[in-house]
């Protein structure tokens, strides 16, 4: 049976009342469990000193206690949590922020919250660079013991969930909407694989429509949650800037890897290091050290072995950039069938990787 | 009086024999043309009345009843006129001699008597060869078309004085001599090569594949990267037409009546590239006087689709049987036909609607909604039916300019010559004649993979990402690219590189 306040948040959040407004009530009205009750509450006239009238009339109206019941029981039994500041599963870490959630819906396993989390975020469209560090941090991150934290939306977002969910790590989508209508819709599938293996947090109600603000007020949450942030690749105006004040604010620390400069996708790690509002970092066991971490600081292999005259030709030449196909037949004079079942073999070898428009680099 | 004279109609692109009977009586004055023909037909009249008239030959002014039968079939266009015309001389006793029996009358009458060409002459000949018809009257236009069949005589006239004489015995003609394919072929020359296309060594590759298997090919790249160049250019190391496919793409040809009346018989594999505003009708063929569509138009060619996803969904959808089945049935108000439509398919897109999306010169301005709502404009089961997906970037500059040669189109056909002997000898007993076409058994039997090659098969499906319909596609360009090489077991390097040809199953193109 659902308690008396957590019955009270959910309501307020489905009439998305204020936060603010629902931290008075509380202090106001809440003492104990069994003194309170949302229906003398709601009727109770102090209200009108808090509320307009207006919204008190709708509120009022909108209110069916068993209605309101049996949403909540609906919720429950389809596996979604509900989360609320008073409950022992919420996370200590947004406890005390100024502009905290009082409520978070769950889907998943709720104890992922309770250990290391971190954020890796950044802009939807990454550049090729952007996508093969985010794989590379990750990864290492993953292997560190951290649970990746991510805002599911596209780019950056979706390569950290789904290279977390590949090496079966843990790991935390927080979105900006409820859970009935994901955004973007394209990851639908995503979200229901983070629900199995990992958790999805959204401080909305499972009907709730996105709208413009929730994106970069559920940042706050992201930033809130975990102890620092990654940011492999972002523009100067984008939602990244959100979490990173976010998480400025909270004394979170903020990582940045260094990017081309004339790049506009790396503009905001850019800056971030420059003003050393950022940790500069070259790899992700810079951040695993930073946190004392088992950071296996082995020396790297040499990848590259048992490689064929073709195909050492081949890593010679991408070692410095990426290159096009053609670039790669005219320098190595590969006959075309041959440099074709070179690239695919070096490929799936993991030695390089295809880049749209017929590129390849080194990973 | 009655006569019969034969004529011969269209169904499809096939012919049928149609009986004209003239029957000459009293009454008033004037001509019935029954037998379900079109307008055409109904106008016949009075192109046979001006046409007699003008050949300096008596019109006796009486009740003219004609018939086409069969008399439930519908006939279509003025092919019929000069049958109408013979039947109506011979009935009033202007045609004294019985020979006209023997013969079959295709042509249109022009008002001073002249015979003017019609449509779809070749495959009324051909079908009237198999059905034991042996002597016709065409026009002089439609002569080079019919002129590659043998076993036959044909008299191509010009006029219909010409031809009273001709079955009165009063002028002599000799039949059409009969013209050898080799000497048509010879006489193409293609005007696009591939040593004319720099760089895209890839693409090239791709396409040569395609050609020795019958493979369809998706080319994906930013505007101007030269993918209809090198589609244009694909003919070129297309196998050499045979007789038997040549007249079949000259059939259909003749019947849309988009023949060259000067070369007669196509004998160059066609390439069609509608556009993209093309309605689905257009496509399939059908219409309210059934012609056949662009779908059959390429027929033993190439049809190539540029920008694909532009074309509407329910066209890139009519697609999926030609492609299955080399053939496409369209249902009309009047009937049901069959054309053939056995073509490769060469498309082309954009990875994105703005078209730049991972191109090193542009950047793209496409949000990642925009872009998989553009590609998931081709829906899966096409996307099952294009074997090879190959990329196309911009040309840089330096090797716009350079001097090195490029292999041309003659080169490569050898080569594609040679794996499409390997296939016609491996696939003998069968009804298909390319890897392309394999059925399940047939792969079962000919693309048996070695330890080596099922591991490395395994290896790439887990380590890039490729979708459970990848694998068949694998198989079978594996096949070719062996083929190619010449080699009778599918090797290790021949999966390799067939998978190169799956850009869109990977899995970075999911942004």
């Amino acid at each position: 049976m659902i308690s008396q306040i957590d019955r009270f948040l959910v309501f307020m959040s489905m009439n998305e009342i204020p936060n603010k407004k629902q931290e008075i009530l509380i202090n106001q009205f809440y003492k104990n469990d069994e003194s309170f009750s949302l229906d003398e509450l709601l009727f109770n006239e102090d209200l009108s000193s808090i509320f307009l009238e207006d919204e008190l009339k709708t509120l009022r109206k909108n209110y069916d206690g068993q209605q309101l019941d049996g949403t909540i029981e609906n919720m429950l039994n389809s596996g979604i949590k509900i989360l609320t500041v008073f409950s022992e599963d919420f996370p200590k870490s947004l406890y005390g922020l100024s502009d905290r959630p009082l409520i978070l819906y769950a889907k998943g396993d709720v104890s992922l919250l309770k250990g290391k989390c971190f954020s890796v975020v950044g802009t939807r469209m990454p550049t090729s660079y952007g996508k093969i560090i985010t794989e590379k941090f990750v990864k290492k991150l993953v292997q560190g013991g951290l649970t990746i934290v991510s805002g599911l939306c596209f780019g950056i977002d979706e390569i950290a969930h789904r290279t977390t969910l590949e090496m079966s790590g843990k790991t935390i989508a927080i979105i900006g909407s409820g859970f009935s209508h994901i955004y973007p819709s394209t990851n639908v599938n995503l979200a229901k694989q983070i629900a199995e293996k990992g958790l999805i947090l959204s401080e909305y109600p499972p009907s709730f429509l996105a709208k413009k603000y929730t994106f970069p007020r559920r940042n706050r949450i992201i930033a809130g949650v975990s102890m620092g942030i990654l940011i492999p690749e972002a523009g100067i105006k984008s939602g990244t800037m959100h979490t990173k004040e976010y998480a400025l604010e909270y004394g979170k620390d903020i990582f940045a890897v260094p990017g081309n400069v004339v790049s506009n996708k790396s503009e905001l790690p850019n800056m971030l290091i420059k003003t050393a509002q950022a940790e500069c970092v070259l790899s992700a066991d810079d951040i695993l050290e930073f946190y004392g971490l088992n950071c296996q600081k082995r020396p790297e292999q040499n990848k590259y072995i048992e490689l064929s005259f073709d195909e050492q030709m081949i890593i010679n030449l991408l070692k410095n950039e990426e290159r096009s196909f053609d670039f790669l037949a005219k320098e190595t004079k590969i006959p075309v069938n041959i440099l074709n079942s070179c690239l695919t073999t070096l490929e799936i070898r993991g030695l390089i990787k295809k880049l749209p428009a017929q590129k390849f680099c080194l990973t | 009086m009655l006569s019969k004279v034969l004529g011969f109609g269209l169904i499809g692109i096939d012919g049928f024999p149609v009986q004209i009977e003239t029957d000459m009586i009293g009454g008033i004055p004037n001509i019935e043309i029954v037998g379900l023909g079109d307008t055409a037909v109904k106008e016949a009249k009075e192109r046979v009345k001006s046409g007699i008239r003008n050949s300096g030959l008596e019109f006796p002014v009486k009740h003219y009843t004609v018939n086409l039968a069969p008399a439930d079939v519908k006939k279509e266009g003025p092919c019929f006129d000069l049958g109408i015309a013979v039947g109506i001389l011979s009935a009033s006793q202007q045609i004294k001699i019985k020979k006209y029996k023997n013969f079959v009358f295709i042509g249109e009458l022009s008002l001073d008597g002249s015979l003017k060409k019609v449509r779809g002459v070749l495959p009324m000949l051909i079908s009237a060869r198999t059905m034991g018809y042996n002597k016709f009257i065409i026009p002089e236009e439609n002569a080079e078309e019919a002129r590659y069949i043998d076993g036959i005589d044909i008299y191509a006239l010009s006029n219909l004085k010409d031809t009273v004489d001709f079955l009165n015995d009063e002028k002599e003609i000799k039949p059409l001599e009969v013209k050898s394919f080799d000497e048509a072929v010879n006489a193409e020359e293609n005007t696009l090569d591939f040593e004319n296309v720099k760089g895209q060594a890839q693409a090239k590759r791709a396409l040569e594949i395609a050609a020795a298997g019958g493979h369809n090919v998706l080319m994906i790249g930013p505007p101007g990267s030269g993918k209809s160049m090198l589609a244009k250019c694909f003919p070129g190391i297309l196998p050499d037409l045979t007789f038997e496919e040549a007249l079949e793409v000259t059939k259909i040809h003749s019947v849309a009546g988009e023949l060259d009346l000067k070369k007669g018989i196509i004998s160059k594999r066609p390439f069609r590239s509608p556009h993209h505003t093309t309605t689905s009708v257009s496509m399939t063929g059908g219409g309210n006087k059934t012609k056949p569509g662009e779908f059959s138009m390429a027929h033993n060619g190439v049809l190539f689709l540029d920008e694909f996803p532009e074309y509407s969904k329910q066209m890139i959808e009519t697609l999926r049987q030609p492609l299955e089945d080399g053939k496409i049935t369209v249902s009309r108000l009047n009937q049901t036909i069959t054309y053939p439509s056995n073509f490769t398919l060469i498309a082309s897109m954009n990875p994105c609607p703005c078209g730049y999306y991972g191109s090193t010169d542009r950047e793209c301005k496409c949000s990642p909604v925009q872009i998989h709502k553009y590609l998931s404009r081709i829906s899966g089961p096409i996307m099952d039916r294009i074997d090879i997906q190959v990329e196309v970037d911009n040309v840089k500059f330096s090797e716009l300019n350079s001097t090195e040669k490029e292999e041309s189109s003659v080169e490569i056909k050898k080569r594609v010559n040679k794996a499409r002997k390997i296939q016609l000898e491996r696939f003998k007993n069968s009804k298909n004649y390319s890897n392309a076409k394999m059925t399940v058994p047939q792969m079962k039997k000919f693309c048996q993979l070695s330890p080596d090659c099922t591991q490395l098969m395994e290896q790439a499906f887990n380590s890039l990402k490729l979708s459970a319909r990848a694998h068949d596609r694998i198989l079978k360009v594996a096949r070719t690219i062996a083929d190619l090489d010449g080699e009778i077991d599918i090797k290790p390097q021949h999966i390799a590189e067939a998978i190169s040809y799956r850009g869109l199953d990977r899995k970075y193109w999911s942004i």
